[in-house]
């Protein structure tokens, strides 16, 4: 069974008008997922249907085979689904730590288990061990962007919802946040990633999904993707 | 010494500092002190919902409203005791404080502070059309706490709830649940992402409110001996407000601090009726362009400039901080 799977969603802001024409996509346990398309194809109002931000106009969305598409986003959460949205989502006059903490504290209110959780944190991301009891105002793109991810992690997630995580980072940054999913595939969180930079999106997905004005244009494997490449990066540059 | 205890021995010192008031002063300054306490209770838990929470709600002094009549009510028409009564009004205020919350606290900002004032003013109208019952203008007579006017017991008795109130209320911001509120405040987005159920805690801080301002109207009700709708007017709440925002805006001692000096000043001032206020929104528009951390911020520079002339006092004038 699929860990996550959209069935027929169509969803919008407002009620009569569908961002999401009619969706259907499954992401596999343990893998990464990914999904391209142009800007304004919806896939950021995807992931925030998923994360219960919307409620699905038409369809079902399910985790292990469990209707989830009714719930509010703190429900979805204690499910063990995790969304680091687009841009940095920290709090700006808190810590380093206090912003890792105030995240583990929400979800798992046990001393003992926070802390190692917050040490894992620091060991995957070193530059926010040095910082950590800096604002976090005081970070650069690239670390607010590792701090956000780091303070979903800390809550131990299942199934990661990931909206462009490399937008507005330096090329270098941006290799070491798709380094961090991969190794955060690796320790069995299973990964929806939202993004518009193709190129990084193929490399690291095992499944890809390509949407367009609402709908699934293309689906298939990373090969799939792979060999076609430019033609795809083409159709979506040039939204044909 | 836990950090618990050390706030609660600070708290009776503090009490104690402040026991020799109504022995220096006259009795009308006492009464002065009291309202001024009064005031204290309701601009810090107001800065509670609006500062901390960053729920601007107008209707808070309508909570101590509700607690005063409530209470007023039932010792006049059911005999109940007072403190039974003052409970039962803050009963009250907290199941209409939930009420209101569900219905309000999923608008945003401008939607909230019009739809609690229209609350406030609907219940206020209501109070003074159910003459009857109320009394309306006319005023409604209330038991004495004490059983006399005389104000220094009332002086004690305030200055206890006070200091309790804020105690509660330091607890409260400084807990887990305090860190919950100011994260709504800031990004209410990204603390739902967190997990939280945002309206969740909304609610909870519109209740805890709600229950302090209906603690202070209820007593403040017993010691005044009459209540009319008056204080319901929008006046009282913009008073509130005045005060928090001339002590300073989400810090924790600016709202005390404001309500003891706007209302000695509005006190000194009485004779100018109703420019007062004027004079106030002038203030606060000042303080709030010009220096949003108040008097509070004021008290802080000037310790640290005290602190840099006689370096052997600067830990007590200065603040400790976290490390930043």
């Amino acid at each position: 069974m699929a860990r996550l799977e959209v069935e027929h969603v169509a969803a919008g802001y407002v009620e009569g008008i569908d961002i999401l024409g009619d969706i259907t996509l499954r992401v596999e346990p343990g893998s990464i997922t990914g999904v391209i398309g142009p800007n304004g194809a919806g896939k950021s109002t995807l992931l925030k249907t998923i994360f219960g931000f919307l409620h699905p106009h038409r369809g079902r969305i399910t985790l292990d085979g469990r209707e989830i598409s009714a719930l509010a986003p703190y429900e979805i959460k204690r499910l063990g689904i995790s969304y680091v949205p687009q841009g940095a989502n920290i709090f700006p006059q808190l810590t380093v730590e206090e912003n890792l903490q105030l995240g583990a504290w929400v979800i798992k209110q046990d001393r003992a288990r926070v802390a190692g959780r917050l040490e894992s944190a620091y060991t995957a991301f070193p530059r926010l061990r040095e910082k950590r009891r800096r604002r976090a105002t005081t970070l650069s793109g690239g670390e607010a962007k590792m701090l956000s991810l780091a303070k979903e992690l800390v809550t131990e997630p299942t199934l990661l919802l990931v909206d462009e995580p490399s937008a507005g980072l330096a090329p270098r940054i941006v290799e070491q946040v798709y380094a961090q999913l991969l190794s955060v595939r690796e320790q069995g969180v299973t990964i929806l990633l939202v993004d518009q930079n193709i190129n990084k999106a193929v490399q690291v997905s095992n499944y890809l999904y390509m949407i367009e004005r609402g709908e699934v244009r293309r689906e298939g494997p990373r090969r799939d993707f792979v060999d076609q490449l430019h033609a795809i990066v083409r159709d979506a540059l040039l939204g044909a | 010494m836990p950090p618990l205890a050390r706030r609660i021995a600070w708290s009776l010192l503090a009490f104690a500092a402040l026991s020799w008031l109504p022995l220096a002063v006259s009795e009308y300054h006492t009464h002065v002190f009291i309202i001024s306490l009064y005031y204290v209770i309701l601009a810090a838990s107001w800065n509670l919902l609006a500062g901390y929470a960053g729920q601007f709600s107008l209707a808070h002094h309508t909570f101590a409203g509700i607690g005063a009549y409530t209470s007023a009510l039932l010792s006049l028409y059911a005999g109940v005791p007072i403190l039974v009564g003052i409970g039962a009004g803050v009963v009250v205020a907290a199941i209409v404080g939930y009420g209101l919350g569900t219905l309000c606290l999923r608008m945003r900002a401008i939607y909230l502070a019009l739809a609690t004032w229209a609350f406030a003013e609907s219940v206020r109208l209501l109070v003074a059309v159910e003459y009857p019952i109320t009394r309306g203008d006319q005023g409604l007579k209330t038991a004495l706490f004490f059983g006399t006017a005389q104000p220094t017991p009332y002086y004690y008795l305030f200055l206890g709830l006070t200091l309790v109130s804020l105690l509660v209320i330091w607890q409260i911001v400084h807990s887990r649940v305090g860190a919950y509120l100011q994260a709504i405040r800031d990004d209410e987005e990204a603390a739902t992402v967190m997990g939280l159920d945002t309206f969740k805690w909304k609610r909870a801080a519109f209740v805890i409110s709600a229950v302090f301002a209906a603690v202070a109207g209820g007593f403040q009700g017993h010691y005044i001996g009459l209540l009319s709708p008056t204080p319901m007017k929008f006046n009282e709440m913009a008073m509130i407000i005045i005060m928090v925002i001339a002590g300073g805006f989400r810090t924790f001692s600016g709202p005390a601090l404001g309500a003891v000096f706007i209302e000695l000043l509005s006190e000194e001032l009485r004779a100018w009726g109703e420019i007062r206020m004027v004079l106030f929104a002038v203030l606060v528009i000042v303080v709030a362009r010009a220096y949003p951390a108040g008097l509070l911020g004021l008290c802080v520079a000037a310790g640290k400039r005290l602190a840099r002339l006689a370096p052997g006092l600067t830990p007590l004038l200065t603040a400790r901080r976290p490390e930043d």
